[in-house]
């Protein structure tokens, strides 16, 4: 428990470390984003006074010295309030995220969850078996298949099952006819949207949890424990998962949190192929329009969603490992 | 004897190692012999003598590279060498367990011990669901463990208490046959023989026929009624302990035995040290005669013979608790002494007495908490970078595992030429020179032969010259030694030892030799400090300690030597 109280304060603290330098590392850039539209409107002529001024109301820019705006700032992030975003003015850059955010929860994280869970079975499926087919096929497969670069498998499925045989649909969430809610039209529709972008982060990141599980299996077998444990007569499945997979399933959850913590920032490529509207494509559409707040508030929830991962897989290496509950 | 009486039959068995991409070798080669009901047998040789080969044979459990090429093992009339794998495994309870080297590796380190001892119950279904706490309990108790220990993890217990718990788990199988591969090796002195005497007393109490594989064939003789000697994969002698002892006939036999004498004997001798102890009891002359095995040719040296002492005064170590709310660890206790240049010193004690981090505060590794330690004008504590340098070049380790202390990617010379260039300043053809002039040093001719090798190609002895020549090759003042043969077969020991006493009196470096093994530390050094618990407990000169201990802990430790000679039980 205490364990579990100590990980906790350690979130707390790296969160507000976290939120900290969000808030002071742009400010430390020089320019500024009026700067920016100041430099733009002077090549049409000389700007005044009064125009940097109402240019500065409007993008919000805040008064007082750094620390009551820092003050401000912190109060805003507990409120969930990143003003408003520019390239889509005048819409909350909250709003743009939280219609973003399922997509992409929806889609890379459960994907990734899939992707590890199966990747594991059959690493160990692969190490039990050694030498044989079933170790074979998953390996050199898996590692085949993550060979391919990820946008051109990508490529590959758009073409052959979405323009040749026209199966799935080549982008978007869901259908251009459909509305967002909780209507089964819809969900179906978004659903056979998925299918694509899914399998293709499947393909590409099975073969690496595979080869993972498997060769850290291998070497658990070899550990004394698992001897033991045959010689003293342990059923087959026994020895397999509860004394080899059990242990050899520990150093990969560290990889495990990394990938799901990579899930909100890690998203850009598929989303960006696929013209999935989640938060990679809006972090795409926010760098290229140098949409600062838009940018902000997602570079945020990158390093937190990270934080929050990694705070998972701690919590459960306590309690799968009672070596670090001390 | 009738047929009734034998429990397993080995006949023509060989072993056979296949690995990829090398020839096949035999381990274990056409092997026959018999064990009979409740025999308790020793099985003794150096390592590579496939002893341990042996033994996961009889239990079955050899595994690729290993395979069982040619024979039978008949147990209680079974032949096991071909059954196949579910049938073997219900063969285990109520038939053959076996205890491993690692004890402290063999348990699953995420499951209590509770669930070790459920999952063998619910394997074989022998103990009914309501009982099997109870049976539980009485298996830890037996091993003379506290019943709080099932709710343990196995990371939460100390090595001893590991392997005890392995023993009791290999006892739940109620199996007829228990075979121990070295049970003790990775044990403290102390806790070794501890739990030898609780293996002899189950031994005798629930009646199984036991195997004990040992490299050790003091521990064997010590323990066991009958022995079967083992050389290169073959049973060189087999007979009663007694006889084995007092008439051996295989002249391997008679080696091994050689090697043991007792440390508290008015003399103390072992091959390639006879004139030695005369020399040392005649009052230590200096004039150093290099046994002839490996009598360094003349050879142009530029060691500084030692000028500096190490003057350690009251120092003292604190570590911080282990975990919270616990107290603060003292490794080491006021200690104080000086190691005069030339001189030979002993640290010994039990793992935790803390003689090696007394060898890592002389290093500048670790800082003492109180006192100083000084070498010549230096003071340890207080060493810059610049300043570390000039001391590691005066004062240099041998490390215990000379498996691990020699990077396995360089050749020999490699290895030896990197300190010459960097502490000596010579380079080229002189810094190779200066190479081939260590590895005669140190005893490996031909040197140039030697120098092209890579660790794997050389012996454990061999490795542990490389890693001496390897300390000399800054011309040093002082050797701290850490237990350097604790690793080596018995035959390799006297050779290493001989080498350090030669280095010692040819070239007057000081050596602090740091151990638990108190028949080399009489062989070796002139003056002895017994450590407990970091405080310095009894300390002179090494004969007059051994032969006439005042403190108890001493006692307790001249006790657990494992000596063929002593009478048994």
């Amino acid at each position: 428990m205490t364990y579990a109280l100590r990980k906790v304060g350690l979130l707390i603290l790296t969160l507000w470390a976290a939120i900290t330098l969000n808030f002071f590392l742009p400010r430390l850039m020089p320019g500024s984003p009026t700067d920016a539209a100041i430099a733009k409107l002077s090549q049409n002529g000389p700007v005044t006074a009064a125009t940097r001024k109402a240019i500065e109301i409007q993008l919000g820019v805040p008064d007082g010295n750094l620390l009551s705006q820092y003050g401000q700032y912190l109060k805003q992030v507990l409120t969930l309030d990143f003003g408003v975003s520019y390239t889509f003015y005048p819409q909350p850059v909250a709003d743009l995220v939280g219609q973003a955010l399922p997509y992409t929860l929806i889609l890379v994280g459960f994907v990734t969850i899939v992707a590890f869970v199966l990747g594991t079975l059959l690493g160990v499926l692969a190490a039990w078996k050694r030498g044989t087919w079933l170790d074979a096929l998953p390996t050199l497969g898996g590692s085949f298949a993550s060979a391919f670069p990820y946008f051109w498998t990508a490529l590959l499925l758009l073409f052959f099952l979405g323009y040749v045989f026209k199966i799935f649909p080549t982008s978007g969430a869901y259908g251009v006819t459909n509305v967002p809610g909780f209507s089964g039209a819809f969900i179906g529709s978004a659903l056979n949207h998925a299918v694509l972008p899914a399998v293709t982060i499947l393909i590409t990141s099975l073969g690496g949890w595979i080869l993972g599980m498997r060769n850290t299996m291998i070497s658990t077998l070899g550990d004394d424990y698992v001897t033991f444990a045959e010689a003293n007569g342990l059923k087959p499945h026994t020895v397999a998962i509860r004394y080899a997979a059990r242990n050899a399933i520990l150093p990969n959850l560290t990889s495990f949190g990394l990938a799901l913590g990579g899930v909100v920032g890690g998203s850009v490529l598929v989303e960006t192929v696929f013209g999935y509207p989640g938060i990679g494509y809006l972090l795409l559409k926010a760098v290229t329009n140098q949409d600062y707040p838009l940018m902000q508030a997602l570079f945020l929830m990158i390093t937190v969603s990270v934080l929050l991962a990694n705070f998972i897989v701690d919590i459960l290496y306590g309690v799968l490992d009672p070596r670090t509950r001390k | 004897m009738s047929s009734d009486d034998i429990l397993l039959t080995v006949e023509d068995l060989s072993v056979v190692y296949e690995p990829d991409g090398a020839d096949p070798t035999f381990a274990v080669e056409n092997v026959s012999f018999e064990l009979r009901r409740g025999e308790f047998v020793g099985l003794v040789g150096e390592s590579g003598s496939g002893k341990s080969t042996l033994g996961f044979a009889l239990t079955r459990l050899s595994k690729p590279p290993a395979r069982i090429s040619h024979g039978t093992i008949l147990f209680d009339g079974t032949d096991i060498a071909s059954i196949d794998a579910e049938h073997l495994r219900e063969q285990r309870q109520g038939g053959f367990a076996m205890v491993l080297q690692s004890g402290m590796n063999a348990l699953n380190p995420v499951r209590t011990i509770r669930n070790h001892f459920f999952d063998v119950f619910t394997a074989h279904g022998h103990v009914s669901r309501e009982r099997r706490e109870e049976r539980a309990r009485e298996l830890i108790g037996k091993v003379e463990l506290p019943a709080a220990t099932l709710d343990r993890f196995p990371g939460e217990l100390s090595g001893g208490m590991r392997q005890r718990v392995s023993i009791a788990l290999a006892l739940s199988l109620e199996p007829q046959l228990m075979v121990f591969d070295e049970p003790t090796t990775a044990l403290d002195v102390l806790v070794q023989h501890a739990v030898m005497n609780t293996i002899r007393d189950l031994q005798a109490s629930e009646g199984f026929t036991a195997v004990l594989i040992s490299h050790d064939l003091g521990i064997v003789l010590e323990a066991t009624e009958r022995v079967l000697v083992m050389h290169e994969g073959v049973i060189v002698e087999d007979g009663p302990s007694s006889e084995i002892l007092n008439a051996p006939t295989a002249d391997y036999t008679r080696m091994l035995l050689s090697h043991y004498a007792d440390p508290r004997a008015e003399v103390v001798s072992l091959p390639g040290f006879e004139d030695r102890a005369i020399r040392r009891q005649a009052g230590a002359s200096r004039s150093a005669v290099a046994s002839p095995e490996h009598a360094p040719t003349v050879v142009t040296r530029s060691i500084s013979t030692a000028q500096e002492s190490i003057v350690v005064e009251h120092v003292s170590k604190t570590y911080p608790p282990p975990r919270r709310g616990e107290q603060p660890v003292r490794a080491v206790r006021d200690v104080s002494f000086t190691l005069e240049p030339g001189q030979s010193l002993a640290l010994v004690g039990q793992s935790g007495s803390g003689k090696s981090t007394i060898a890592k505060m002389i290093t500048g590794v670790e800082k003492p908490s109180e006192g100083s330690i000084r070498f010549g004008g230096l003071d340890v504590a207080k060493l810059r970078r610049g300043q570390l340098r000039d001391l590691h070049r005066n004062v240099q380790m041998v490390f215990q595992d000379p498996y691990a202390a020699l990077n396995p990617l360089h050749t020999v010379e490699y290895t030896l030429t990197r300190p010459v260039v960097n502490f000596t300043g010579l380079k080229g053809r002189d810094a190779r020179q200066r190479v081939l002039e260590l590895l005669e040093t140190v005893g490996l001719a031909p040197v140039e032969q030697f120098a092209a090798k890579l660790p794997h190609e050389l012996s454990g002895g061999q490795r542990q010259r490389v890693v001496i020549a390897r300390a000399l090759a800054c011309d040093p003042q002082v050797i701290i030694a850490d237990e350097p043969v604790s690793m080596l077969d018995v035959s390799l020991r006297a050779g290493v030892l001989a080498l350090l006493e030669d280095l010692r009196e040819k070239w007057g470096v000081s050596l602090l030799y740091i151990t638990h093994d108190l028949l080399s530390a009489r062989l070796i050094t002139g003056n002895i400090m017994v450590l407990h618990d970091g405080a310095v407990v009894e300390r002179g000169e090494t004969a007059e300690v051994l032969q006439r201990p005042t403190d108890d802990y001493t006692v307790a430790l001249l006790e657990a030597v494992p000596n063929p000679q002593r009478t048994r039980r």
